[in-house]
C-alpha cells in the first residue's frame, strides 16, 4: 500500500517501520490510560483524534487531537502525545510526534491548499524545540507552520 | 535534574494546546492571522503552485481510498485542477502533451472519455511536474480514472443491470 509512506525508527536497531495513522474509534477511548498517554483522552472523544500504529500492530504509539478552524484555513493541534515508553532519552521509537504533526499538515494542505496552516501552543520552555525541529513560526505564544515550511515537513516525513 | 532540564529532555512526550477561553482563542486568532497575511504576501508563484499541486495529489489519494457513490466527475475535475494549477491557458497544456485543444476540452467537460494514450501522456507529464514538488505515484491518474468507473458502474446498477442481465445465462452446472 503506497498511500502511507510514513515511518518511525527503532532507535536500538535503526530499523524503519511503516506506520498508519487512523481515527480513534469511540470504543478505544476507554483504553487510552493517562499513565501511558499522559492526558485524559476520554474528554477528547467528541474531537477529531488520530492514533499512530506500526502497520499490522494494534498498539497505539502516539495520539493527536485536532480542531479544524476552516474560516482561518487552519488546523489547531489540541493535544499531542507519544506513549510513555517513547518519551525522553530511553524512548524505543523516534519520529512519532513528527509523523503525527506531518499527518495533520497533510490534512491542512488537502483542505486549504496554499493557505494551509497548522498551529499549536507548547509551553514556553519547549517552544524552541518545535521551532528548531519543525521550522515553525512564532506569533506570541502560538507556533505555526505554513507554506512553504509545511510542504517541506510533509515531504520529510511522507516519503519512501 | 531540575524540572526545566527534564522538560526540555522530554519535549516530545506531549503538548496540551487547548484554548482555555474564547478570549484566548480570539486574541490568538487575530494575532496569528495578521502574521500569516504578512508572510503570505512574500510567497512566490512557484511556492503557491507547489502547494496547489500537493493539495491535488492529497485529494486524489483520499478519493481512491474509499468508494464514492455520487454524480461528481472526479477525473475531469482533478484534471482541471491540475492544468489550472500550472498553466494560464489550457491550450498550452494541450500543446505540451500533443493533443488537440478541442479533444482536451471534451475530456474536461465530460463530452468524451479520455483515450488510454491521453492518460499515458498525463502520467508522464505529472511525473515530470511533480519531480520538484513531492512524491507522486505514476499510477495515480489511472487509479482515479478506474476508481470512478467502478464506483459509477456499481452505483448505477439499477439502470444497466435489467437489460444486461437478460443476456446472461449459466449453461454449465456448477
Amino acid at each position: 500500500m503506497y498511500l502511507c509512506r510514513m515511518k518511525i525508527i527503532d532507535i536500538s536497531t535503526g530499523e524503519k517501520h511503516s506506520v498508519e495513522i487512523l481515527p480513534v474509534e469511540i470504543d478505544e477511548f476507554k483504553t487510552l490510560r493517562k499513565d501511558r498517554y499522559f492526558f485524559d483522552w476520554k474528554i477528547e472523544k467528541n474531537q477529531e483524534v488520530y492514533k499512530l500504529q506500526i502497520k499490522g500492530s494494534s498498539d497505539i504509539l502516539g495520539l493527536v487531537s485536532i480542531e479544524r478552524i476552516s474560516q482561518e484555513w487552519r488546523i489547531h493541534i489540541r493535544l499531542l502525545t507519544v506513549s510513555k515508553e517513547n518519551k525522553g532519552n530511553e524512548k524505543k521509537y523516534d519520529k512519532i510526534a513528527g509523523n503525527l504533526i506531518a499527518y495533520v499538515a497533510k490534512i491542512a494542505i488537502r483542505e486549504y491548499g496554499e493557505l494551509a496552516c497548522v498551529s499549536l501552543r507548547p509551553k514556553s520552555q519547549i517552544a524552541q524545540h518545535y521551532i528548531d525541529r519543525y521550522n515553525m513560526n512564532i506569533t506570541g505564544i502560538t507556533l505555526s507552520i505554513e507554506v512553504p515550511g509545511i510542504i517541506n515537513l510533509i515531504n520529510f516525513y511522507d516519503n519512501d | 535534574m531540575t524540572e526545566n532540564k527534564k522538560n526540555i529532555m522530554d519535549v516530545e512526550y506531549g503538548i496540551d494546546s487547548r484554548y482555555k477561553s474564547n478570549k484566548e482563542r480570539e486574541s490568538d486568532a487575530t494575532a496569528l492571522m495578521e502574521a500569516r497575511l504578512m508572510r503570505m504576501k512574500n510567497l512566490s508563484k512557484d511556492q503557491i503552485t507547489k502547494a496547489k499541486l500537493l493539495q491535488l495529489k492529497l485529494k486524489m489519494e483520499e478519493y481512491i481510498k474509499i468508494p464514492v457513490y455520487d454524480n461528481h466527475n472526479y477525473f475531469s475535475d482533478f484534471l482541471k485542477l491540475y492544468i489550472d494549477s500550472i498553466y494560464s491557458k489550457r491550450s498550452t497544456f494541450a500543446k505540451d502533451i500533443d493533443v488537440a485543444p478541442v479533444s482536451l476540452s471534451q475530456v474536461i467537460n465530460n463530452h468524451r472519455e479520455p483515450k488510454e494514450e491521453f492518460i499515458m501522456k498525463l502520467m508522464i507529464h505529472s511525473e515530470k511536474v511533480y519531480k520538484n514538488v513531492c512524491e507522486f505515484h505514476k499510477i495515480t491518474w489511472y487509479q482515479v480514472y478506474f476508481h470512478e468507473k467502478i464506483c459509477d458502474t456499481m452505483s448505477n446498477q439499477e439502470q444497466w443491470r435489467p437489460e444486461i442481465e437478460k443476456h446472461i445465462r449459466i449453461s454449465e452446472a456448477i
